[in-house]
């Protein structure tokens, strides 16, 4: 376990010094949660939902949350690109421990960027509780490993084409956000988005976390069908993502 | 037991062959190099041997180690050096190869005072805290190759050890990698640099279009072309035709020409026994050497005997 920590640090250490794009992040979150949202609230006066702002923050976490796993998809097909993956595949490290490493490096980089804006949207929504916190990372990490798996499983894409790869991820982006309750309740969605919203996961993660934080669960959908999908998510996108990613990268594929 | 071994080791994409069917093999303590144009199989042998690749059917080995079914303890004992110094943009060459020795195992200490000392004999001192991404692609290869030089492998895999390298540079890479072997590694170079394979292997396997050509010392690779050293003579003699007759007469010579009237051009198949049969020849014919110059062919010449192609035809 030492060298995963070794190759976690290895590679997180020059994101650190300085934290520019760590800061940066927490930046853009209080701007958009301190400005728009206390705008974009007084627009907002659905009785159903309340305070908009909460709801707005807990979205822009989910957000956060599905760049970040998004990264660290693309950050292992970048690495196989710039030729570190070959380099990082002879190290004397197995091929489960290499894609631990990998995986732990997406949480641990995930906790580093939602640190701020997670506690200030708890404290937004004055519910800062040791059992909020825990049960928040938890989904939010359930959220970020299926993303970040349903990523690595698109990565085969981008060994034919990384322009066609990232045109695909950034469409796919659009959609997965757009189509879900990330800043908006299933209720009032018309019902052929309300049907493409179910298959986004950032549906079940936005909806879970809220009812964790004491949203009103009528606005909601079922949390235990939430934490169903998302365990599932996260099982299969990354059991596949890694499967097709170590046939790939180690050519048996191609065979 | 062979440092390595490949039987019957084949990697296909899709109904292309990389390597069709290859035995092979390295002896302990050896320095091999593979010699073969672009696309002639090299750096996927070496892949394959790094666990990086696995292969589509066939079988091979490190130190006894099946690098299929235990590729973790295979990689234990290697250590590579790949033919594209890449990856690490924004750490710092001091910090990356700090990195390689711990992840490799290489105790603290001895990795610190290692490193000092490559980066001094590598002439990477003044550019150990820059960032990689600011470095020349020289010194990004030397770079590359030190990773090797720190973890000081049982096996150590070099893919184009010094592209890019400048001939000092290139000079020092090759004597660091000799240093290897005395310490009891065992080495596999790929290279499509003549001079490279002529300074540092001990054997050379040419491979060509994915297939094994042939395999031998340097030595022996160049003896075995026919007529392939060439003797050049200016002698002073009365009777030339009757000299050439004489000349031609002597065991491995392929063919004498006589472009001019004392000028001999003679295709031999190895030079140092054919030159004192030829100055006994010429002492009882009462002729008078002026010049003898001696030309070997270059691997360029055996890969082109062996496979009638020139190492840098696929190049073009």
């Amino acid at each position: 376990m030492r060298n995963v920590v070794r190759l976690i640090w290895f590679d997180l250490k020059p994101e650190l010094s300085p934290p520019v794009w760590i800061v940066m992040e927490w930046a853009v979150f209080l701007v958009q949660a301190g400005v728009y949202g206390a705008i974009i609230s007084q627009l907002v006066t659905n009785p159903s939902i309340g305070d908009y702002r909460q709801f707005y923050s807990v979205g822009l976490v989910i957000m956060i949350t599905f760049d970040m796993a998004s990264h660290t998809g693309r950050h292992f097909v970048e690495h196989a690109h710039e030729g570190r993956l070959p380099y990082l595949l002879s190290l004397p490290i197995s091929r489960a421990k290499l894609f631990l490493t990998i995986a732990l490096q997406g949480a641990t980089e995930l906790a580093l960027m939602l640190a701020v804006p997670l506690t200030v949207t708890l404290l937004i929504i004055g519910n800062l509780t040791w059992i909020s916190v825990v049960a928040c990372i938890l989904t939010l990490f359930f959220l970020g490993f299926g993303v970040a798996g349903l990523m690595l499983g698109l990565s085969f894409i981008a060994f034919k084409s990384s322009d066609l790869y990232t045109a695909m991820v950034t469409g796919l982006s659009a959609i997965i956000i757009r189509f879900s309750t990330v800043l908006y309740p299933f209720i009032v969605l018309p019902s052929q988005y309300a049907s493409a919203a179910a298959f986004s996961p950032l549906t079940y993660g936005s909806d879970l976390v809220r009812f964790i934080l004491g949203f009103d669960p009528a606005i909601l959908l079922d949390p235990f069908y939430a934490v169903a999908v998302l365990a599932g998510l996260a099982a299969s996108t990354l059991g596949l993502g890694v499967f097709l990613a170590q046939r790939l990268v180690e050519g048996v594929k191609s065979a | 037991m062979f440092a390595v071994e490949t039987q019957k080791l084949t990697k296909q994409y899709g109904k292309v062959y990389a390597l069709k069917k290859l035995d092979f093999t390295i002896d302990q303590n050896e320095i091999m190099v593979l010699l073969g144009p672009n696309g002639s199989g090299k750096t996927t042998l070496l892949l394959i041997l790094a666990t990086v690749l696995k292969p589509t059917s066939g079988k091979a080995e490190v130190m006894g180690l099946d690098v299929a079914a235990q590729p973790t303890q295979v990689r234990k004992l290697l250590g590579v050096a790949f033919q594209e110094a890449r990856g690490f943009w924004r750490h710092k060459p001091a910090d990356i190869l700090r990195f390689h020795a711990s992840v490799c195992g290489v105790p603290k200490t001895k990795a610190k005072s290692t490193i000092e000392d490559l980066f001094k004999d590598l002439e990477l001192w003044d550019a150990r805290n820059k960032l990689f991404m600011h470095l020349s692609g020289g010194q990004a290869k030397r770079l590359e190759v030190s990773k090797v030089l720190v973890q000081r492998p049982k096996f150590a895999i070099l893919d184009e050890p010094t592209s890019q390298v400048d001939l000092r540079g290139k000079r020092q890479i090759w004597e660091k990698i000799r240093e290897l072997q005395e310490e009891g590694s065992t080495i596999l170079v790929a290279t499509n640099e003549v001079r490279e394979a002529e300074y540092l292997a001990d054997r050379v396997t040419v491979l060509d279009r994915g297939k094994f050509v042939v395999s031998d010392s340097v030595r022996r690779l160049k003896d075995s072309i026919a007529g392939g050293d060439i003797v050049e003579l200016e002698i002073d003699t009365s009777e030339p035709k009757s000299l050439e007759k004489a000349l031609n007469l002597i065991e491995g010579t392929v063919k004498i020409t006589n472009a001019e009237e004392n000028r001999f051009k003679a295709y031999v198949s190895m030079a140092e026994s054919w030159v004192p049969k030829m100055t006994e020849i010429c002492y009882q014919n009462k002729a008078r050497i002026h010049s003898i110059r001696i030309t070997e062919p270059s691997l360029d010449d055996v890969f082109l005997h062996f496979t009638g192609r020139t190492l840098r035809e696929d190049d073009k």
